[in-house]
């Protein structure tokens, strides 16, 4: 991976009327050759942040650049592959026929074609019409579809949406194949197990902001303790006295602290000296989905 | 721009909705024809007809052709709507808009392709001419000659452009309401009734005083402009002027449809 940057906004914005909000002030560098995950709930602005990167909608405020250009220009389409929501194409066409019309619009020789037809394991199908596909080949297609151009810059709007998990499990196969090497990969989702299986870094989003951008492993790598302990409002009482009240949290009837695993030992016996009966004490590592879930201020299941 | 037509050919080559068009446009100067050939066979089943057997001759064939401009620009019409609509409501305008092209140079991409149709259309609307007059000079025995080469490609160019406003509006009515129900119902109330309607009106008031008003309606200049072929009255518009103002009429949905592009946001 290479610290040059291929996407990179500034002050991003888009408002539909005078009440929606759709992106605010968004702030985002995608780097080359990484697998960048775009994480947010359902409607929180990533496929209208994408859409505006590739030049589908104009932002109200704010910059971007992406591979080199600004979005929609001509140059710079030619450097980037998409697929943003469903994938459009003719129903009455072949899959063939159907990225043979896309390569004359990029203006790629039809060789590519059948290229693209083989990463996506298509070509025993291609002679199909499009509108007799199942959603995982139209999926598929639509990737075909995007890396036509061989691109330095692939940009997915939730590829596995509508998939069944053999469908998500072949696809998310397919985007770690493709991103290997220099290509940049932009893959937005509100899958957590997903983008934390292929992605290198995450930009979270929620209510049309960017509230954070980092590594996978450093957006997990925030080191705890766990502690199970009886009377717990003593215990809190000890631990917040030992490591400050903004370390202590208690969640689930436990008592989370943002403090290194090495002082258990300190932790436990303090607590055994203040009378406190310890059930469970040991480190924990947060998952994609408690970050997501702190983060965005969403509830599981909610 | 020739990458934007060259697929655009390959997409409307194999649509079912460019096919039937193309299939009814020929159905309806085959029609003419079969009618015309019925009541010279059997003078008894339309006797109040009266027939004009020379209309349907080889030397006429351009004038008994260009008839069949009013339907036939119908039928662009609905085509050119569907083609703009459906390019929305499958998507497929995201997919071409994210390629190499520019907005502007996909739409005259597209709209160049369009006009290639409805010259094909213009086309098999005078080969059926051609086939249909040669069938009746045959079974009438009667000598075949042709038109002046240069009345027969007027004839291409009057149809072509009758054809190609009608096209280019249902194509920016397409693009308007983004979706192809709406803009084939739009367009057709539109050709085949409100224009009417508001001709008629404008040309009543006053005896007539706004009559050039009603006088710049595409209806009208279309009318006068096929009609002049057959020698008929084509009341104040002459030919000549009947084009400039249908070349306009093509400007200006060319001009709309690229700016409804260039401007809103591909949703």
């Amino acid at each position: 991976m290479q610290n040059i940057t291929v996407v990179e906004t500034h002050g991003l914005t888009k408002r539909f009327g005078s009440r929606v909000l759709a992106v605010d002030s968004v702030a985002m560098s995608v780097r080359r050759g990484e697998v960048y995950g775009f994480l947010g709930p359902n409607g929180a602005g990533k496929t209208t942040t994408l859409r505006m990167l590739v030049g589908l909608i104009r932002p109200t405020a704010g910059t971007a650049t992406v591979a080199g250009h600004a979005p929609g220009a001509p140059a710079g389409l030619a450097r980037i592959g998409s697929l943003i929501e469903a994938p459009g194409f003719f129903p009455y066409l072949s899959g063939r026929e159907n990225l043979r019309v896309v390569a004359d619009l990029a203006e790629i020789d039809h060789k590519r074609v059948e290229q693209v037809l083989e990463i996506v394991e298509l070509s025993s199908r291609a002679h199909r019409k499009f509108g007799t596909y199942s959603t995982g080949m139209k999926q598929r297609l639509g990737v075909a579809a995007a890396l036509l151009k061989d691109p330095e810059l692939l940009i997915l709007d939730e590829p596995t949406n509508g998939l069944d998990p053999q469908g998500m499990a072949e696809m998310r196969r397919l985007i770690k194949e493709v991103g290997q090497g220099d290509r940049t990969v932009l893959l937005s989702s509100h899958l957590l197990g997903e983008v934390e299986q292929i992605c290198d870094r995450v930009g979270v989003i929620s209510n049309g902001r960017l509230v954070k951008q980092s590594s996978v492993q450093e957006l997990l790598g925030e080191e705890g303790v766990l502690v199970r302990a009886q009377p717990i409002d003593q215990a809190e009482a000890v631990l917040t006295r030992m490591f400050g009240p903004q370390a202590v949290t208690r969640q689930d009837g436990a008592l989370h602290l943002k403090t290194k695993p090495e002082h258990a030992v300190d932790i436990n016996r303090e607590l055994i000296v203040a009378g406190v009966t310890v059930s469970e004490l040991r480190p924990f590592e947060r998952s994609l989905e408690e970050v997501f879930f702190q983060l965005t201020g969403e509830r599981q299941g909610s | 721009m020739i990458s934007v037509i060259k697929a655009d050919l390959r997409k409307h080559w194999r649509r079912p909705a460019f096919r039937v068009g193309a299939a009814l446009v020929a159905l309806l100067v085959a029609v003419n024809y079969g009618i015309g050939l019925a009541e010279l066979i059997w003078p008894s089943i339309a006797p109040q007809s009266g027939v004009d057997v020379d209309i349907l001759y080889p030397a006429n064939f351009v004038n008994n052709a260009t008839g069949a401009a009013g339907l036939s620009s119908a039928i662009a019409m609905i085509v050119g709507a569907l083609m703009a609509g459906s390019d929305y409501s499958w998507g497929t305008l995201k997919t071409a808009l994210t390629q190499r092209a520019g907005r502007l140079t996909t739409v005259a991409g597209r709209i160049a392709a369009y006009l290639l149709y409805t010259a094909l259309l213009a086309l098999i609307i005078l080969a059926m001419g051609v086939a249909g007059s040669v069938v009746v000079a045959t079974y009438q025995s009667h000598p075949i000659s042709w038109p002046a080469a240069i009345d027969i490609a007027k004839g291409f160019g009057a149809l072509w452009l009758v054809l190609s406003v009608s096209g280019t509006l249902g194509i920016a009515l397409g693009t308007l309401f983004r979706q192809p129900a709406a803009a084939v119902g739009a367009g057709l109330i539109y050709g085949l009734a409100l224009q009417v309607l508001i001709v008629r009106f404008i040309a009543g008031i006053n005896d007539g005083q706004l009559k050039w008003l009603a006088n710049l309606f595409e209806g009208e200049n279309s009318q006068a402009l096929t009609r002049s072929f057959g020698g008929a009255a084509t009341g104040d518009i002459t030919p000549e002027r009947a084009v400039l103002v249908l070349l306009a009429y093509v400007a200006i949905y060319v001009a709309a449809t690229a700016a409804l592009v260039r401007q809103r946001d591909a949703t």
